[in-house]
């Protein structure tokens, strides 16, 4: 149940730790509200700081503070209702960098991800993860 | 179909029942009711908790009959005949007294000796008169007159 000021954490190495919803990208039914598989437009609000060597590099993805990206729900606090009747609720929300093709900014997975991913056709960031539940 | 068990009070969780909680750090807890849920984020120890499985295993609740029923068979001796000697022989035998025995033993020794003596003095006979030659010592060829006797 993400929305406007929602904050999430960034599992992925791209730079971002902690950004904050501003838009939920329409899709036909989620009611302005963002839930696991679904498109954010985010404001970055903690980053790593990024070292002198990596800003020299060319391939490095340089991601600051406030920066305005894309990303995609990977978990949620509010609770999910599967097909199979089973509800799964997870710790905290959690999000993944994407770039304006709506591929991944960075490279890693750190943590899990829930399995409605594969459902929403977010196959590769199911297969990067270290768990799925 | 696949029945989970419960983290927090040990309960079966049948599919399409209960809430699955994913902690931050990626363990995954199971739940059957709300209130095993709640239990649990109040951090609460099941170990305190008197109706969980967990304390009632710890304070050895509700298996007071399999014990009781776990008791070793004990061998129990009976009697029976075996071949050539049913039961009711082998108990005579055992309850006669040494002196019967006695007396039966020196009965069955005399009997034996007598049987023998009457065996040899029946034998004997036969034994002597084959002995005894009944006639002359002569062969049959000096009977005929031949030149045996010389």
């Amino acid at each position: 149940m993400i929305g406007l000021k929602s904050t999430l954490n960034v599992i992925d190495n791209s730079g971002a730790l902690l950004v904050e919803c501003v838009n939920i990208l329409k899709q036909k039914v989620n009611n302005g509200w963002g839930s696991v598989g679904d498109e954010i437009v985010c404001v970055v609000k903690r980053a790593r700081p990024v070292s002198v060597a990596a800003q020299a590099s060319v391939t490095a993805v340089k991601v600051r503070k406030g920066d305005v990206r894309r990303a995609v729900i990977v978990r949620t606090r509010k609770s999910v209702r599967r097909p199979d009747g089973r509800i799964i609720r997870f710790d905290d929300n959690a999000a993944v960098l994407l770039n304006n093709k709506r591929e991944m900014l960075g490279t890693r997975i750190g943590g899990v991800v829930s399995a409605d991913l594969r459902m929403k056709g977010w196959s590769k960031i199911v297969s990067l993860a270290p768990k799925t539940v | 179909m696949k029945v989970e068990i419960d983290s927090f009070s040990g309960y079966r969780i049948y599919p399409s029942k209960g809430k699955l909680f994913v902690r931050g750090d990626s363990k995954v807890f199971r739940f059957a009711t709300s209130k095993n849920a709640s239990l649990f984020l109040q951090r609460k120890n099941p170990r305190k908790i008197a109706w969980t499985q967990v304390y009632r295993r710890m304070h050895k609740k509700g298996v007071t009959e399999e014990v009781a029923k776990k008791r070793s068979r004990r061998t129990v001796k009976h009697q029976r005949g075996i071949v050539g000697a049913d039961l009711a022989t082998i108990a005579a035998r055992r309850n006669q007294t040494a002196a019967e025995r006695q007396k039966q033993r020196l009965a069955a020794i005399s009997k034996a000796k007598t049987e023998k003596k009457e065996k040899e003095s029946k034998k004997a006979k036969p034994v002597t008169r084959a002995n005894v030659p009944s006639g002359p010592k002569i062969s049959k060829q000096q009977m005929k007159g031949g030149k045996g006797g010389r």
